[in-house]
């Protein structure tokens, strides 16, 4: 055989408590597409930010071409035609395209119109189209996403690494992209891409590397696997997906939330909601389908307290809550599990016992005389732990020195706790390892039993058909539709998601 | 639990460490003046630990350090930085000096210190609200409102000891002493330590308990760690700086009871103008931890006592200054060891796994 474009090593890399990479050989040749599937925290991200040289390596090599690398730099790692399409693009987004493009490589004074040229012939050889001398900050992320491409090609990359690239697109738009994925290998570079979705790695790979906790636990080539095998390698067990029956027409159940014609504006003052109306009853799960950062976010917020609503209102229950304070609408019981756990739903240098305590500081609920009763909180914290099998040692354990998927258990329950009428949940299983989704989803259906309202906010289609009773689609701050799980099929969706109206709006 | 021991067993060991490592330095000073260092140290160690009345000038210049360290550790929980303590003393002060010249003949003893007490914590505690205030209203840099507030409050204790508390004499700029009856009650015969030493080790331990055992104080560290996932949960971090910022800055101005009712006796010009600097690095020396404020408190009281028996050496006429130098060079070799013992403990842990890694 040829020799190896990439040859990674016995590479390990420990951070401070954990093992990221432990012995992790594999090999990239020519015209290859290898897909790095695993589940979050596998170390697919940190292995290939090895190879782009933000991270040293702790063991092992490097080989690029047969020969033995020392990365110490992205810089580095593009002189050797090494690059990385991140997860978060690293774009200025007040600067025109081909700004960005040439950034951090022209000296002295630019010609701007013969960069702009040279940018729109590659981007043309690929069929992009991309308005070369647009913002960065104007364009759609799918766009965007094409600029760090297009970035990658005029550095002349041959191994181009993708972080879970088709995160932030549209179905369409992943598949024109897998399309280019494609099209670069065949011209005899080879592509890296990180992914966890087992449907991409059928369609795009040629081989497929499995991680799991920090090691490889298979490299086999596509022909000679399904996606059966993929998922008990990526795991190490077997799943069954939990069985949800739809819920019967609940429409004469009372609506605990009423959205009315609510807008609300972002930093900048433009738009982010636009005349959002729906409404959530008893017993049912309402889903909100979307590509991310079209106003979902912004929904979860008004209905929390957290962003003013410019024009209309909020009912809860009958009231108008729309002037309430976040703490009221907590002691009313809205429970909200937050998309960004670091930011918004957890103390990360707190306990697990301070995490549960975080929404119900006041009152007297778990004070006694004015003090914390830290064993009252100890033992139901415990408890909790117990109930939700999270994998912890007890109530005292800093919530940062828990896994993803366990962390967000704790916020679950917790949340659980307080809404005791509606629950609204940001994307709760992103990111998370398919064991934690698993339980997750049991979470949240037990709950809609209990005849609790809920409200669920994901990116993810399969999970908005698996769980959702009713599901709206949102495009730029708006609602597309509002239809009954069934009614549409992927296709309809994603035309929705990239703002083509349907024939029919929603009842 | 075993490893928090550990834990502490190596910031004790680290901080050690970083004295001896400053005091070795400092020793190069004296031999550059031509001094035998090992003669210089054990002989103002000696001095310290024999004498009874010098080893309780310890404990009197470790007191306001307490207090000031508190003050910053305080609104450092809530993530929050007030420069400005030595500012937040100065209004105690001046309110105890007031308080204290108005009722201390008066008034029974009991009762003047009571009200000083109070008056030299709100008078802090306003001046650090509207610090907090400015924070919350103004979205205003509190690092530089609470330095730029230390320069505008000693203005006016300047302007009022020039003016309204000026000394019937009118010599100096300060005022007469307060009555014997305003005076903290000495607590060890022999020494001048004073009641307000014990009134540091207590508000130490209540400012403990309302950090870590309270609802208030569970708050303000919510908001310190994350002020997003903290309003998230419907507390309002605006208010929780300017509460932090009007218990921190009544801290700082506790410590004028203990300075003028149980050390001066008087208010004067530029009185120990640098316990606000030195109550920031004593603060970071114990990690912002109350009870470890009081060690590292007692730490640079010792050194500050230390400098000035160097300082009274018969024959040897070592500058004042020196003395400066020598806690200023500990105290960067402490706040060195801050991180050092940061970077070792990383790489211990690294070490661990890599072990492990290889049982696997």
């Amino acid at each position: 055989m040829a020799q190896p474009v990439v040859e990674i090593r016995h590479v390990s890399k420990y951070f401070a408590k954990v093992i990221a990479n432990k012995d992790v050989s594999f090999t990239v040749h020519q015209g290859e597409v290898v897909a790095l599937l695993g589940e979050n925290g596998a170390g697919k991200s940190t292995i290939m930010k090895i190879l782009y040289g933000l991270y040293g390596a702790d063991e092992g090599e490097i080989r690029i071409r047969g020969e033995a690398v020392h990365i110490k730099s992205p810089k580095d790692a593009m002189s050797r035609g090494v690059a990385m399409i991140q997860q978060h693009f690293s774009l200025v987004p007040t600067h025109t395209v081909t700004e960005n493009i040439i950034l951090g490589n022209v000296h002295g004074r630019i010609a701007i119109k013969e960069y702009e040229e040279k940018v729109k012939a590659i981007a043309e050889s690929y069929g992009f189209d991309v308005p070369v001398d647009a913002k960065v900050g104007d364009l759609a992320v799918g766009v965007q996403q094409k600029v760090e491409i297009l970035k990658a090609l005029y550095l002349n990359a041959s191994i181009l690494i993708m972080d879970e690239p088709t995160a932030v697109l549209t179905p369409q738009e992943s598949e024109h992209l897998m399309g280019f994925i494609r099209e670069f290998a065949a011209k005899g570079n080879c592509v890296i891409f990180i992914t966890h979705k087992m449907k991409e790695v059928m369609e795009a790979a040629d081989r497929i590397v499995i991680m799991r906790s920090g090691v490889v636990v298979g490299d086999v080539r596509k022909e000679d696997t399904d996606e059966a095998e993929l998922a008990r390698l990526m795991i190490g067990q077997e799943l069954t997906a939990p069985v949800r029956t739809q819920a019967p027409e609940r429409s004469e159940a009372p609506a605990v939330l009423e959205l009315k014609g609510v807008s609300a504006l972002g930093p900048e003052k433009t738009p982010v909601l636009q005349q959002v109306s729906f409404s959530v009853h008893a017993g049912e799960i309402f889903g909100i389908a979307g590509v991310s950062g079209n106003g979902q976010d912004e929904v979860c917020e008004v209905i929390c307290g957290s962003r003013p609503v410019t024009e209309g209102e909020v009912v809860y229950r009958g009231e108008d809550i729309t002037r309430q304070t976040i703490r009221q609408r907590i002691d009313g019981g809205i429970g909200y599990v937050p998309v960004d756990r670091y930011r918004d739903g957890m103390i990360m240098d707190m306990t697990l016992a301070e995490n549960i305590l975080l929404k119900s500081s006041y009152g007297g609920r778990w004070t006694s005389r004015g003090f914390i009763s830290q064993k009252r909180l100890n033992d139901y914290t415990s408890q909790i732990i117990r109930d939700h099998q999270v994998k912890a040692t007890g109530p005292s354990d800093l919530a940062r020195s828990l896994s993803g998927g366990n962390q967000q258990k704790v916020v679950l329950a917790r949340e659980i706790d307080v809404g005791q009428h509606l629950l609204i949940f940001n994307q709760p299983t992103r990111g998370l390892d398919m064991g934690a989704v698993d339980r997750i989803h049991h979470t949240i259906l037990q709950e809609r039993e209990k005849g609790k309202a809920v409200l669920l906010v994901s990116t993810e289609l399969s999970e908005i058909f698996e769980m959702c009773d009713r599901i709206a689609i949102m495009y730029k701050g708006r609602i597309m539709g509002i239809y009954r799980n069934g009614e549409l099929n992927t296709q309809e969706i994603g035309l929705m998601m990239a703002g083509v109206a349907a024939g029919k709006e929603g009842q | 639990m075993k490893r928090l021991k550990e834990r502490y067993g190596e910031v004790l060991l680290f901080n050690i460490g970083a004295v001896v490592v400053g005091l070795i330095l400092s020793a190069c000073m004296l031999l550059f003046m031509k001094l035998n260092p090992i003669e210089v140290y054990s002989s103002a160690f000696l001095k310290i630990v024999t004498d009874k009345y010098t080893m309780g000038e310890v404990l009197v210049k470790s007191t306001p350090l307490v207090f000031t360290a508190l003050a910053f550790a305080f609104t450092y929980k809530a993530n929050l930085f007030n420069i400005g303590a030595q500012g937040q003393f100065y209004a105690g002060s001046i309110v105890a000096i007031t308080l204290s010249l108005q009722l201390g003949a008066v008034l029974p003893t009991g009762l003047t210190i009571l009200l000083v007490l109070v008056g030299s914590f709100l008078a802090g505690g306003i001046v650090g609200a509207l610090i907090g205030f400015a924070k919350a209203r103004f979205n205003a840099n509190e690092f530089l409102v609470s330095m730029m507030s230390t320069y505008v409050v000693s203005a006016v204790m300047d302007y009022l000891l020039r003016t309204v508390l000026r000394e019937t004499k009118g010599e100096y700029l300060q005022t007469d002493p307060i009555d014997a009856k305003a005076y903290l009650p000495s607590i060890l015969p022999g020494t001048r330590v004073h009641l307000g030493t014990l009134l540091a080790i207590l508000t130490a331990i209540l400012v403990w308990v309302l950090l870590y055992k309270t609802p208030l104080g569970f708050r303000i560290r919510a908001v310190g760690s994350n002020a997003t996932a903290a309003e998230l949960a419907g507390i309002r971090s605006k208010r929780i700086y300017v509460i932090a910022f009007l218990i921190s800055g009544g801290l700082a101005g506790m410590a004028g009871l203990t300075e003028i009712n149980g050390v001066q006796h008087m208010l004067l010009q530029n009185f120990n103008s640098s316990i606000g600097s030195f109550g920031i690095g004593i603060a970071i020396l114990a990690n912002g931890h109350p009870l470890g404020i009081l060690f590292a408190s007692l730490l640079f009281g010792f050194m500050n006592i230390m400098g000035t028996t160097m300082g009274r050496m018969p024959g040897l006429n070592i500058p004042s200054s020196i003395i400066d130098l020598i806690e200023g060079i500990v105290m960067i070799c402490v706040i060195i060891s801050y991180f050092l013992r940061g970077y070792v403990h990383n790489r211990r842990e690294k070490q661990r796994l890599r072990k492990a890694g290889a049982q696997k």
